[in-house]
C-alpha cells in the first residue's frame, strides 16, 4: 500500500460556521476508506476541498507525497482525483456520452469533435460496468438511477487514482448497488483509492477497509471497518449512544379521516396514488430520490396541476387548483427548500409569519396592524420555542431549525389542520431535530393530520404512525409504523421498479 | 400537431382581416405611398389627405411607414414589397435617399413614376416633390419668437432628430434667422429627443433647470413641442414663451390654455393630397412642376379656429 | 451479462427534428397561402426582396442563438450591428483604406464588443440582461459620437455595395440572381451550425445553458467558453453590420434599436429555449424566414399596417405557445 492522499489539519470557515476544524484524513492505494458522520458533520465540505471546489483556510494537502494546492475541479482531475457528486451534476440537454466526456472530447481534424469515438468510449465504459445505457440518449430522458450510473461512468472515465463517491447508492436498488460494489472491487484491485461517503452501515461493513468518523466539523477517529462493531461507529458519529425512541402509535380507530386522496396522477412523476390520513395521525412518506413524494405533496397543495385524481378534505371533495385553494381548505405545506419556497429571507420573523395571513392584520384600506402582528409573532416564538432576539429579526439570520419553526408558525396561524412536512430536518443540527420531532408529535396529539416526507429512514421510523413508500411515481405500499417495520422492508418497497422485471429475465 | 393547426387558424384570421384590403380591383389605378412614419398624428393627417385624393380621383391608395425614422432598411423592405405589386405610380418620402436608390432605379426602369413627398428624395428620379419649405417655416417661428420675447434673451431648442432633413432644416432655419435678424437673442442649448414626448420632456426639464432665465423655447416637431409644454407645466416655469411645430390635440390644447404661444403648422393633409394628385397627373402624362409647395402657417389662439387654419390642423 | 438498467430512451435528435419540421411546415403553409392570395407574391423580385429582408435579421438571429443557448441573452446585437457598420464607414470612407480592412475592422470590432459583454457576464457576473442592455446603450451613443450623428456613405468604395446587393450566384447562374447578402446568411449559418454541432465550443455552449455548474465541476473553463460565445456572437453582428451598411450604402448611426427583439423573436420561433440548453441554427433560420415572409406577404396583400403588427404579434405568441404545449406532452 502506498499513500495516495494525506490531508493535514484542514480548516474551513464559512460566514458564521466553522465547517472544518483541523481535520486530517488519508487514503492508501487499493483501499475503500469510508467517511461517516451525520448531516452537517463536514464530510462533503472536506471532499469539496479535496476535489478543488472549495479552498481550505488552513492545512496541507499532499498527493502521492507532494504538497499541492488544488485551485479548481480541473486541477483535481489533473491530479487524478475524481468525484461523484451527491447532487447529480449532469447536463440534461446533452447526451450520456457527451456528459461523460465533457471537457475532454476526442477531436478530429478541423476542430471537429469525434462523436463516434466519444460514443464508442462511453459504450466501453458501460459494458465494463455491466450497465446498458445508450450513450446517445439525452440525459433528461434517463431515470434517476440511470443518471447516477452516468455519474459513476463519468468518474471512471477519468481513470482517476482517487475516486470520491458521495452517497452513490442513494437512488439505486439492490441489484444496482451490487453492480456498483463489483465495480468498486475491481477498481480496488487496480490500485485505485476510494473515499466512500454513506449513511448506510451495511454498505460500509461490506466494502470498506477503514472508517473515518467526523462530527460537527471535527475529526473523531479512524477505525478498521471489519473489527469495529456498528454500534461503536454510531456512537462515534452522534457522540452518545443512539436514541432508540420509536413512535408511540396512538389508537386512531375513532378518529375522523382528515384527508383522502384518490387516484392522484401527473405524468410519469405521480401515477395513481391513493391514501387517507386521519386527524391526529402522522403518515410518513419514504422512497428514494425522485420517487415522486414531493410531487405528491405539491399536487395536494395545488402547486402543480394534476392530470387526474380527487382530494377529499374532511369528507368533502376539495377543488384544489392552486396553493390558495389548498390553504383555504386548511392544508399547509412546509417545503423541502425552505430558503427558496417557504420564507422571505430578507424580511423579519413577524412579517414572514404574517405573510399568508395579512388579510387578518390589515384594516379596510389595507394598512397592516403591525403591533397586533408583532404580538402574535411573540406568542409563536414562545409556543414553538423559536430562538431569536426578537420578532423583528431578519429570518436569514436564524438557524435552520428556527427557520423551520417560522414556516410552521406561518401555517399554524392560518389554522391549517393538515400539515405536510417535506424533509423537515434537512440541514438542521441534531439538537434542533429532536425538538422539531417533539413539536410534530405535539401537533398530532392536538389533532392535526401530518404528512412527513423524509429521505432518512430512521426519521421516518421514529415519527410515523404509518409509512407510505413510493417508487418511480407509484405508491408501492403502506406499512405500519413502530417496531414492526424494518428499514429493509421499506427499502424493498422503495426499489420495486417496474423495469426490474425485464432485468431479471435476462 | 398544435402548431400547424394554430398557424392555419392564424392564417385564416389574416385572410378574413385582409379580405377588405385585398379587394382592390386590378383595373383600378393603384398608388402605394411609403412614408417616413406611420403612427404620429402628422403622418395620419398625410394619410387622410391621400385618402381624400384617392376618393376624389377614384384610385386605390395604400399608406405605410416604419415605426420610427431610424429604420432605414425597414422602409426599403416596404418600398420593395410595394414595387412587387406593380403599381402605376408610387409616392415616397425617403429616410435615406442613397439607400433607396437601387429600388428607385428599378421603378424608373419599370416606368413607374415616383412622386416624392415631405422631406422628399434627394435624387432626380422623382418627378416632383410635395413638401413644406421647412427652412422658411422655422425662420417664421424665429421671427415670431423674437417678436414675442421683445428681441432679446435666451432661447433653447428641442429638435426631434439631428440626422434627418426636416430636423436639420428646422434647426438651421430657426438658428440662422436668429443670427441674421435678431442678434440680441442667444441660443443657449439645442437638444435632440427623437420626437419622443417623454424623452423630450426630460430634456426640456433639464434645459429649464440649467437656464432659469430662459425666455423662449422652440419644439421642432409635434413630439418635441409637447415635451417642451409638459416640461413647462411640470416645473411651473414662468415667463417662457413656447413655440411649437405641427399640430395635434395636445398642442392645440396647450395653445388654448396659453402655455404655448403659437406654432407653425405645415399642411400635412395637403401633402398627402398633392402627392396623390401629382401621381395621378404623372400617370396621365401631364407636366409637373419641380416642387409643389404645400405651404405652412403660423397659428395661435387668435386664428386657430378660422376656417383657413382649422382645415390644416389635425388632432 | 445482466442488463441492470433498462434504457428505453428517445434518441437525442428526435424532438429537435420534430420541432424543426413543424416550423418548416408552417413556413411552407405561409408561402402557399400568400402565393394563392396574391399573384405578385411569387415574382422573382419579391422573392429576392424577402431574401434581402431576411439576411440582416437572420445573421443577427444566428449570433444571438448562440448566446441564448448558453442561457444568456444579448440585447446589444442591434446597436452593435450599427456600431460595426459605423466602424466600417470610418475605416473605408474617413480613412480611405481598402475594402478588406473595412471588413476586418467591422468583424473585429463586433468580436471585441462581444468580448467585453462576455467578460462582464462571465468574469464579473453581471446578469446578461443588464450587461448587454448597458452595451446596447453605450454602442448606440458611441455610434452617434463617432459618426458625428450623420450617416457615413460608402461612395468612395464602389465594391462595398456588392457585399450585400451583388450576386455571385447570379454571375454563375443568371436565372438565379440571389443577392450576396443571402449567400452570406447561409454561409454564416452553415459555419455556426458546424461550430455548434461539431466542435468543442458548440458542445460547451449547450453545456453552459444546460447546467453551468455541472460543466464547471467537470473541469470545463466555463468563463472562458462563455466569453468565446459572446465574442463569436459579436463577430457575427459585425457581419450583419456589413450586410446592412452595404445594402443601404451607408452606415446609419441612429438605426439599430429594436432589431435585437426581431432577432430574439426569430430565435424563439425557431424553437430555441430562452432557458438555454436547447436550440438549433436551422430553426433560427426558419424562424427568421417566417417573420419576413409573414410581413412581406401581409404587405403584398395590402393588409393595413396596424393589422400587420397585430398579426405578427399573434404569430410569435402562437409559435412559442405551440412549442410549449408540444414540450409538455413529451
Amino acid at each position: 500500500m502506498v499513500e495516495l492522499i494525506r490531508l493535514e489539519s484542514i480548516d474551513k470557515h464559512f460566514p458564521g460556521v466553522h465547517a472544518l476544524k483541523s481535520v486530517s484524513f488519508d487514503l492508501q492505494t487499493g483501499e475503500v476508506h469510508a467517511l461517516m458522520g451525520e448531516n452537517g458533520a463536514g464530510k462533503s465540505t472536506l471532499m469539496k476541498v479535496l476535489s478543488g471546489i472549495l479552498q481550505p483556510d488552513g492545512g496541507t494537502i499532499r498527493v502521492a507525497g507532494n504538497d499541492v494546492t488544488i485551485p479548481s475541479p480541473h486541477a483535481a482531475q489533473a491530479l487524478g482525483i475524481g468525484m461523484i457528486h451527491q447532487e447529480l451534476a449532469l447536463m440534461n440537454d446533452l447526451t450520456v456520452a457527451q456528459n461523460i466526456f465533457i471537457g475532454r472530447e476526442p477531436r478530429k481534424r478541423f476542430w471537429r469533435l469525434d462523436e463516434d469515438a466519444l460514443n464508442e468510449a462511453a459504450r466501453e465504459i458501460f459494458s465494463a460496468m455491466n450497465v446498458s445505457i445508450d450513450p446517445r440518449a439525452e440525459v433528461r430522458t434517463l431515470s434517476v438511477a440511470q443518471q447516477q450510473m452516468v455519474e459513476i461512468a463519468k468518474s471512471l472515465s477519468h481513470k482517476s487514482r482517487v475516486l470520491v463517491m458521495d452517497e452513490p447508492t442513494a437512488a439505486l436498488n439492490d441489484r444496482e448497488v451490487h453492480e456498483l460494489f463489483t465495480i468498486i472491487a475491481r477498481l480496488k484491485s487496480e490500485g485505485v483509492g476510494i473515499v466512500y461517503i454513506s449513511h448506510k452501515m451495511d454498505e460500509i461493513k461490506r466494502i470498506s477497509d477503514r472508517v473515518t468518523v467526523m462530527r460537527d466539523g471535527a475529526y473523531v477517529g479512524t477505525v478498521s471497518a471489519s473489527e469495529t462493531p456498528i454500534s461503536k461507529i454510531i456512537s462515534m458519529m452522534v457522540g452518545r449512544e443512539l436514541d432508540n425512541t420509536q413512535a408511540d402509535i396512538p389508537d386512531l380507530s375513532g378518529a375522523p379521516v382528515a384527508l383522502e386522496v384518490r387516484g392522484l396522477s401527473r405524468g410519469k412523476e405521480v401515477q395513481n396514488v391513493s391514501f387517507s390520513l386521519k386527524a391526529g395521525e402522522i403518515l410518513g412518506f419514504a422512497g428514494l430520490m425522485g420517487a415522486g413524494r414531493t410531487e405528491v405533496a405539491r399536487l395536494i397543495f395545488g402547486a402543480d396541476r394534476r392530470d387526474a385524481g380527487e382530494i377529499i378534505v374532511h369528507g368533502k371533495k376539495a377543488a384544489i387548483a392552486s396553493p390558495k385553494d389548498a390553504v383555504s381548505a386548511g392544508i399547509g405545506y412546509l417545503s423541502e427548500d425552505r430558503k427558496h419556497l417557504g420564507l422571505a429571507l430578507g424580511l423579519d420573523l413577524a412579517a414572514n409569519v404574517g405573510l399568508p395571513n395579512l388579510g387578518r392584520f390589515s384594516n379596510g384600506i389595507g394598512v397592516i396592524d403591525d403591533a397586533k402582528l408583532g404580538s402574535i409573532a411573540r406568542d409563536y416564538i414562545k409556543q414553538l420555542g423559536i430562538r431569536t432576539p426578537s420578532e423583528r429579526q431578519e429570518v436569514r439570520l436564524l438557524s435552520g431549525g428556527n427557520q423551520q419553526k417560522v414556516v410552521l408558525a406561518k401555517w399554524l396561524l392560518r389554522n391549517c389542520d393538515i400539515l405536510i412536512f417535506d424533509e423537515p430536518t434537512r440541514g438542521i443540527d441534531i439538537g434542533a431535530k429532536s425538538e422539531i420531532y417533539r413539536l410534530m408529535q405535539a401537533l398530532a396529539q392536538q389533532g392535526k393530520a401530518i404528512i412527513v416526507i423524509s429521505s432518512e429512514l430512521p426519521e421516518v421510523l421514529r415519527l410515523s404512525h404509518r409509512i407510505a413508500v413510493m417508487c418511480e411515481g407509484r405508491l408501492t405500499g403502506i406499512l405500519p409504523g413502530g417496531r414492526e417495520t424494518t428499514q429493509e422492508e421499506i427499502m424493498h418497497l422503495a426499489t420495486q421498479r417496474r423495469v426490474e422485471i425485464g432485468g431479471e429475465a435476462a | 400537431m398544435i402548431t400547424r393547426r394554430s398557424i392555419l387558424a392564424a392564417l385564416s384570421a389574416v385572410a378574413i382581416l385582409s379580405a377588405g384590403g385585398v379587394a382592390h380591383a386590378q383595373d383600378k389605378v393603384y398608388i402605394p405611398l411609403i412614408s417616413k412614419g406611420f403612427q404620429h398624428q402628422f403622418w395620419q393627417a398625410v394619410k387622410a389627405g391621400a385618402d381624400k385624393a384617392a376618393t376624389e380621383f377614384k384610385v386605390e391608395v395604400t399608406f405605410e411607414g416604419p415605426d420610427n425614422e431610424t429604420q432605414v432598411d425597414k422602409q426599403i423592405d416596404m418600398l420593395s414589397a410595394a414595387l412587387a405589386k406593380s403599381p402605376q405610380a408610387i409616392g415616397f418620402a425617403a429616410l435615406d435617399t442613397q439607400a433607396a436608390t437601387p429600388l428607385l432605379k428599378q421603378a424608373q426602369d419599370a416606368k413607374i413614376p415616383v412622386i416624392a413627398f415631405d422631406s422628399g428624395v434627394d435624387s432626380d428620379i422623382p418627378l416632383t416633390t410635395a413638401t413644406t419649405d421647412n427652412v422658411a417655416a422655422a425662420a417664421l417661428a424665429a421671427d415670431k419668437m423674437a417678436e414675442l420675447i421683445g428681441g432679446k434673451g435666451k432661447v433653447a431648442l428641442v429638435v426631434h432628430d439631428q440626422t434627418s432633413r426636416t430636423g436639420i432644416d428646422r434647426r438651421d432655419g430657426f438658428v440662422n434667422r436668429m443670427k441674421e435678424k435678431h442678434p440680441d437673442i442667444e441660443i443657449v442649448d439645442i437638444q435632440y429627443g427623437g420626437g419622443d414626448q417623454l424623452q423630450s420632456t426630460e430634456i426640456a426639464k433639464a434645459i429649464l433647470a440649467a437656464n432659469s432665465d430662459l425666455k423662449g423655447f422652440f419644439g421642432a416637431n409635434e413630439g418635441s413641442a409637447i415635451g417642451v409644454v409638459n416640461a413647462v407645466r411640470e416645473t411651473g416655469a414662468k415667463g417662457v414663451t413656447v413655440i411649437g411645430y405641427d399640430s395635434g390635440a395636445a398642442q392645440k390644447q396647450a395653445i388654448k390654455d396659453g402655455v404655448m404661444a403659437g406654432a407653425i403648422t405645415q399642411n400635412p393633409v395637403g401633402i398627402g393630397y398633392e402627392t396623390v394628385k401629382a401621381a395621378v397627373m404623372a400617370i396621365k402624362g401631364e407636366e409637373l412642376p419641380k416642387t409643389i409647395d404645400t405651404g405652412f402657417f403660423w397659428y395661435d389662439k387668435t386664428n386657430m379656429d378660422s376656417p383657413e387654419i382649422s382645415a390644416v390642423l389635425y388632432d | 451479462m445482466t442488463m441492470i438498467v433498462q434504457s428505453e430512451v428517445k434518441k437525442r435528435t428526435s424532438s429537435g427534428v420534430h420541432q424543426k419540421l413543424l416550423a418548416f411546415a408552417s413556413l411552407i403553409i405561409m408561402l402557399v397561402f400568400f402565393s394563392l392570395a396574391s399573384s405578385n407574391f411569387l415574382q422573382t423580385s419579391n422573392i429576392i426582396g424577402i431574401l434581402q429582408a431576411t439576411s440582416v435579421n437572420g445573421v443577427l438571429a444566428v449570433g444571438v442563438t448562440l448566446v441564448i443557448i448558453t442561457g444568456g441573452i444579448d440585447l446589444s446585437v442591434g446597436t452593435l450591428m450599427t456600431f460595426t457598420a459605423v466602424i466600417a464607414g470610418v475605416v473605408l470612407t474617413y480613412l480611405g483604406m481598402p475594402l478588406l480592412f473595412g471588413i476586418v475592422a467591422a468583424i473585429g470590432a463586433g468580436a471585441f464588443c462581444g468580448f467585453i459583454s462576455g467578460t462582464l457576464v462571465a468574469r464579473m457576473k453581471v446578469p446578461p440582461f443588464i450587461a448587454t442592455l448597458g452595451m446596447m446603450l453605450i454602442l448606440k451613443g458611441t455610434s452617434l459620437v463617432i459618426s458625428g450623428t450623420k450617416p457615413i456613405y460608402f461612395n468612395n468604395t464602389p465594391g462595398f455595395s456588392q457585399i450585400s446587393t451583388g450576386s455571385l450566384i447570379g454571375q454563375v447562374f443568371p436565372f438565379l440572381p440571389i443577392p450576396n447578402g443571402v449567400l452570406i446568411l447561409f454561409v454564416v449559418a452553415t459555419v455556426v451550425a458546424f461550430i455548434l454541432n461539431r466542435t468543442a465550443l458548440g458542445r460547451y455552449t449547450f453545456a453552459l445553458g444546460s447546467n453551468e455548474e455541472a460543466a464547471r465541476l467537470s473541469g470545463v473553463d466555463t468563463d472562458f467558453w462563455k466569453i468565446c460565445v459572446y465574442s463569436l456572437s459579436g463577430g457575427i453582428c459585425g457581419v450583419a453590420g456589413l450586410i446592412i451598411a452595404s445594402r443601404l450604402n451607408s452606415a446609419q448611426p441612429a438605426l439599430g434599436l429594436g432589431y435585437e427583439l426581431d432577432a430574439i423573436a426569430a430565435v424563439v420561433i425557431g424553437g430555441t429555449s430562452l432557458a438555454g440548453g436547447r436550440g438549433s441554427i436551422l430553426g433560427t433560420i426558419i424562424g427568421a424566414f417566417i417573420m419576413s415572409v409573414l410581413l412581406n406577404g401581409l404587405r403584398i396583400m395590402s393588409v393595413a399596417q396596424e393589422w400587420q403588427t397585430i398579426v405578427t404579434g399573434l404569430i410569435i405568441i402562437l409559435a412559442v405557445y405551440a412549442d410549449m404545449v408540444r414540450r409538455q406532452r413529451t
